[in-house]
């Protein structure tokens, strides 16, 4: 049996695991783009800001895979799936079949029409490689530009700060744009940001960007002009799943999969931040994000796949459960 | 923070290997098939490492068909300190053929990577894909070879520059040293051909600057200043023609062809002649004529054509007539590996032949010696009349290095010992002297009457066949050995003299030798090695010095018998280690420096 897995986040790395405790004999390649081995994403800012060291960052190792004879095959996108020859192609054009596959893609942020011009001149911060992009740009680096929804906003914001860069945060609303974070928090933050000297600036959006001398004017739709050296932005998180589109697999924002992690198409799982979810109670798909999440999701994935038939539980209160620690604690620890 | 451990992906942790550290030394591997364009990428990244003051080396392997779709590998190591030696392993594969280049992945080390083609047309087969063979500790890097080349060219050709391109950025290399070595390769052809190549380059620079943002970085000190590159066949051919050689003649050969092409184009220039002959017999018959009529000659040739020269040989042996035999060792026996390296002709050229038949044989160790070496062993065939056959080998006469040959030659350090005019009525070709040396007429000069011949001869050249007669004849050409000895270099000793383990070696092993005593020397093992480039005679103190300073000797060699450790058993009375290493690759310094740490730990136990 042949299980291949794409992605080597929280949601892949965790159903290889899982899959070859069950099926010793089992043959199991996962897939992943990032050429890195796979990594604690969530420890990404602490690892900026030299609050944790590589050791920890790094979760797996080559010792790790070779110990579990499980193939790991970094630095390669898939493609396309195609579920009714039961294979998938790489991006160089190399044809692997599966038996049973797991898709684990997660999400990336995303950038409208608006900022999509300007792609080029805005740092992302969802990698171990833009981590080390910007680790190298840092000591030429004073002003940062945030501008970005949720706890990323906020996790990126503290790691700049505690690397010491002045930071100006730009966000559509009245107030820094959480919406999971429970309200009474909201205030707490806001005069958090106020304190660390973060220039606020509210209800407004990046309308362009400019290179000038190494330097980025980011202009505003409330006319403001603003200089910085590093500029990050993004829109939203789109699931990535563009290697299924047109494949037959039902797919709306994220893969549609049911509470044992089956996709619409035989022998095709999927887990993680890629997967909308049915939700029983409400009857209708449901997008779970967050590492526990992912973690959770590659386990039933992988024993599924494995022989076994367990259903995920949605805990609605840990949508975004933040490792188990409140906000306030990440925040100000 | 620590997340809680149900959620944790607790396990070993690793770093995934640094890619911050600034790398001082680089090993590329261009590997293709024919039409893939390797060698131009070889020339091209010498050519801007050199620019740079970059110290390196390069080893081209070929296939040994001359046609066909055989694999070719070019390799080039460089660093901002002495590359003494191709190393082991390399830190980058540039698989510009997928499926040939997938054996080759055995080779590359640990946090090292892979450039692939991506845009490979149709559905791939993953046992023919060379990313599906990449290992996790190995990082990959998928570029759209084709597809950029077809945009910069219009063709699937410049898929080598596009490489290029991707490599340069990936090791943040400067630009405009690639740039500049596009210019001097594709600048004399056409506008065009220059103006494509630069686009294929900037594809590939451009491509991975977008895709993999996250260079290397190399150690360029912008102290360093551009340095020549040569070839040891290059290196030799200008040797010998500074020291004034006028007559060369040979037959093609891998791989010693090049020192006759070099020969060629040159001579002429400087009044000189070029032949091809039929064959090595001829052209050793070429080389003693022109020599005996008092023209520095040479030829070159490898192993099957040295065989072929023996008989000559002996006769320039008996005659005592002058002649230089370059023989760039390949494989053998027969015919054996055009393509690959081995030293295994010690013997032929030590012995090779009938009789009783001493004859000078050196081998150099460095690219600068087989410019330096030549003219010694022009020298020594002159004033001692003698044939000198000069061991150079594939590894060292392709390869090509930043080296400095020294600039000011001095012409005539040795002279013809001739006989005085009052002496023209009395001369004797074959006169007894001290050195056993006896001077020597220009055929054809008036009054100066002689014979020589093949078979066993008086002082005076007439045929001779009584027993004290040859005897005495034996010990005058023996005795030209010893006299030698005031104009040889003495061995040199490299690494730490007080080191109870001594190595001695022959030919280009020696590079791979410093390196591998530098490696155990890490491990706290100390070990000198004696340089000589004199095989027969040599400067016999120096050695019997350096054996008698090692607890231990060793004696790396390419070949399976330890001809040289067998040459050295005999006339020295030592009992070294040998180490007979197989033909094919250059030496792994890895596997001397592990020779040397065994040696230290049977010395301590
Ligand atoms: C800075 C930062 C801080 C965070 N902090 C927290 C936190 O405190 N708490 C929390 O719960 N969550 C946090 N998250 C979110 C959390 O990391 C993610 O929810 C989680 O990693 C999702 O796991 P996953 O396996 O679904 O996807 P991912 O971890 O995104 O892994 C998917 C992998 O698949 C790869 N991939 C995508 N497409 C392809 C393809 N076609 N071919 C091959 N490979 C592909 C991707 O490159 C990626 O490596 C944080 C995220 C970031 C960036």
């Amino acid at each position: 049996m042949r299980y291949v897995i794409v992605g080597t986040g929280a949601a892949g790395a965790t159903a290889a695991r899982t899959i070859k405790r069950m099926d010793r004999d089992g043959e199991v390649v996962i897939i992943g783009d990032e050429r890195f081995f796979p990594y604690n994403r969530y420890l990404l800012t602490e690892f900026l800001s030299g609050a944790v060291s590589a050791a920890e960052l790094f979760h797996t190792s080559e010792e790790f895979f070779e110990a579990m004879d499980i193939r790991l095959r970094k630095g390669q996108a898939v493609e396309r799936v195609y579920p009714n020859d039961k294979t998938i192609r790489f991006a160089h054009n190399e044809v692997m079949s599966y038996d049973r596959l797991l898709i684990a893609t997660g999400r990336s942020p995303s950038l409208g029409p608006v900022l999509r011009p300007y792609a080029k001149l805005i740092q992302r911060y969802y990698t171990f490689e833009d981590i080390l992009l910007i680790q190298k740009r840092l000591p030429e680096v004073r002003e940062v530009i945030v501008s970005g929804r949720g706890l990323s906003a906020l996790d990126l914001i503290q790691g700049m700060y505690r690397v010491g860069k002045k930071i100006t945060y730009i966000t559509r609303g009245q107030a820094i744009d959480v919406s999971t974070v429970e309200s009474h928090l909201m205030g707490d933050l806001d005069s958090a940001l106020a304190e660390r000297e973060i220039n606020f600036v509210h209800d407004d959006r990046i309308v362009a960007i400019e290179c000038v001398d190494n330097r980025y004017l980011v202009k505003t739709f409330q006319g403001k002009e603003l200089w910085g050296d590093l500029v990050f932005a993004w829109d939203n998180y789109t699931p990535n799943v563009g290697c299924l589109r047109n494949t037959g697999i039902e797919v709306k924002t994220g893969i549609l999969v049911d509470l044992r992690m089956r996709s619409s198409a035989p022998e095709v799982y999927a887990a993680g931040d890629c997967v909308e979810i049915y939700h029983p109670t409400l009857k209708n798909y449901w997008i779970n994000f967050g590492w526990p999440n992912a973690v959770e999701q590659g386990r039933i994935a992988g024993k599924n796949m494995a022989g076994d038939n367990e259903e995920y539980q949605i805990h609605e209160t840990t949508l975004f459960n933040i490792l188990g620690k409140p906000l306030e604690a990440r925040w100000w620890d | 923070m620590k997340p809680p451990s149900s959620t944790s992906l607790a396990s070993p942790s690793k770093p995934a290997g640094g890619t911050k550290a600034k790398r001082r030394d680089i090993s590329v591997r261009f590997c293709g098939i024919a039409g893939d364009g390797v060698v131009t990428c070889g020339r091209i990244l010498a050519g801007a490492c050199a620019s740079l003051g970059l110290d390196l080396m390069v080893n081209d392997i070929f296939s040994a068909e001359i046609r066909g779709k055989g694999k070719s590998t070019t390799t080039v190591r460089f660093s901002s300190r002495i590359v003494h030696s191709m190393g082991d392993g390399v830190e980058v594969l540039v698989g510009l053929a997928g499926k040939e280049s997938i054996e080759e992945i055995k080779d590359v080390r640990p946090g090292g990577c892979v450039i692939y083609g991506s845009s490979i047309p149709g559905d791939l087969p993953e046992d023919d894909s060379l990313a599906a063979h990449v290992p996790p500790n190995i990082h990959g890097f998928g570029v759209p070879l084709r597809k950029l080349a077809n945009q910069a060219t219009g063709s699937n050709q410049g898929k080598n520059i596009v490489a290029m391109g991707a490599l340069c950025y990936l090791y943040s290399l400067p630009q405009e040293a690639f740039i500049e070595q596009l210019r001097k390769n594709f600048g004399r052809k056409s506008s065009r051909a220059l103006e494509v190549n630069i686009k294929a380059f900037t594809l590939g620079f451009e491509y991975c600057k977008e895709h993999y943002p996250l260079s290397f970085e190399l150690e360029v000190l912008d102290t360093l200043e551009p340095r020549p590159l040569y070839t040891g066949n290059d290196a030799l051919a200008h040797g010998a023609l500074d020291w004034g050689l006028k007559f060369f003649a040979g037959y093609p050969i891998t791989p010693a062809t090049k020192i006759m092409e070099i020969c060629a184009k040159e001579l002429p220039k400087n009044g000189g002649w070029t032949i091809q002959v039929e064959d090595e017999i001829a052209a050793i018959s070429n080389v003693m004529g022109a020599f005996f009529a008092g023209k520095r000659a040479m030829t070159s040739t490898a192993g099957p054509g040295l065989s072929l020269m023996s008989e000559m040989i002996g006769l320039a042996v008996m005659a005592e007539i002058p002649a230089v035999i370059v023989d760039v060792q390949r494989g053998g026996p027969a015919t054996g590996m055009p393509t690959k390296v081995e030293q295994g002709d010690l013997n032929i050229a030590l012995y090779g032949g009938a009789g009783d038949c001493p004859r000078v044989v050196m081998a150099p160790s460095t690219v600068r010696e087989c410019y330096t070496g030549i003219q010694l062993a022009l020298d020594l065939a002159e004033k001692y009349q003698t044939p000198v056959i000069f061991l150079s080998d594939l590894f060292l006469g392709q390869r090509m290095v930043t080296t400095s040959i020294p600039k000011r030659v001095e012409r005539d350090r040795c002279t013809r010992k001739k006989p005085f005019p009052g002496e023209l009525g009395t001369y004797e070709r074959f006169k007894i002297t001290e050195d056993g040396v006896s001077p020597l007429l220009i055929p054809g000069e008036e009054g100066g009457f002689y014979t020589i011949t093949g078979l066993e001869h008086t002082p005076s050249g007439n045929p001779n066949f009584e027993s004290n007669v040859h005897s005495m004849m034996t010990e005058k050409r023996y005795r030209k050995m010893k006299a030698m000895c005031v104009d040889l270099p003495p061995a040199d000793v490299l690494g730490d003299k007080d080191a109870l383990i001594g190595i001695v070696t022959w030919g280009s092993t020696l590079g791979s030798v410093v390196e591998g005593m530098e490696l155990a020397r890490e491990q706290g093992v100390k070990s000198k090695v004696l340089k000589s480039i004199m095989i027969n005679p040599q400067h016999e103190d120096s050695f019997r010095e350096f054996f008698a300073s090692s607890a231990r000797i060793i004696v790396p060699e390419v070949n399976y018998e330890g001809q040289y450790a067998a040459l050295l058993k005999s006339r020295y009375g030592i009992q070294p280690v040998e180490m007979h290493i197989s033909a094919v690759d250059p030496v792994s310094p890895a596997k001397i420096a592990n020779r040397i740490i065994e040696v230290q730990d049977e010395l301590t136990h």
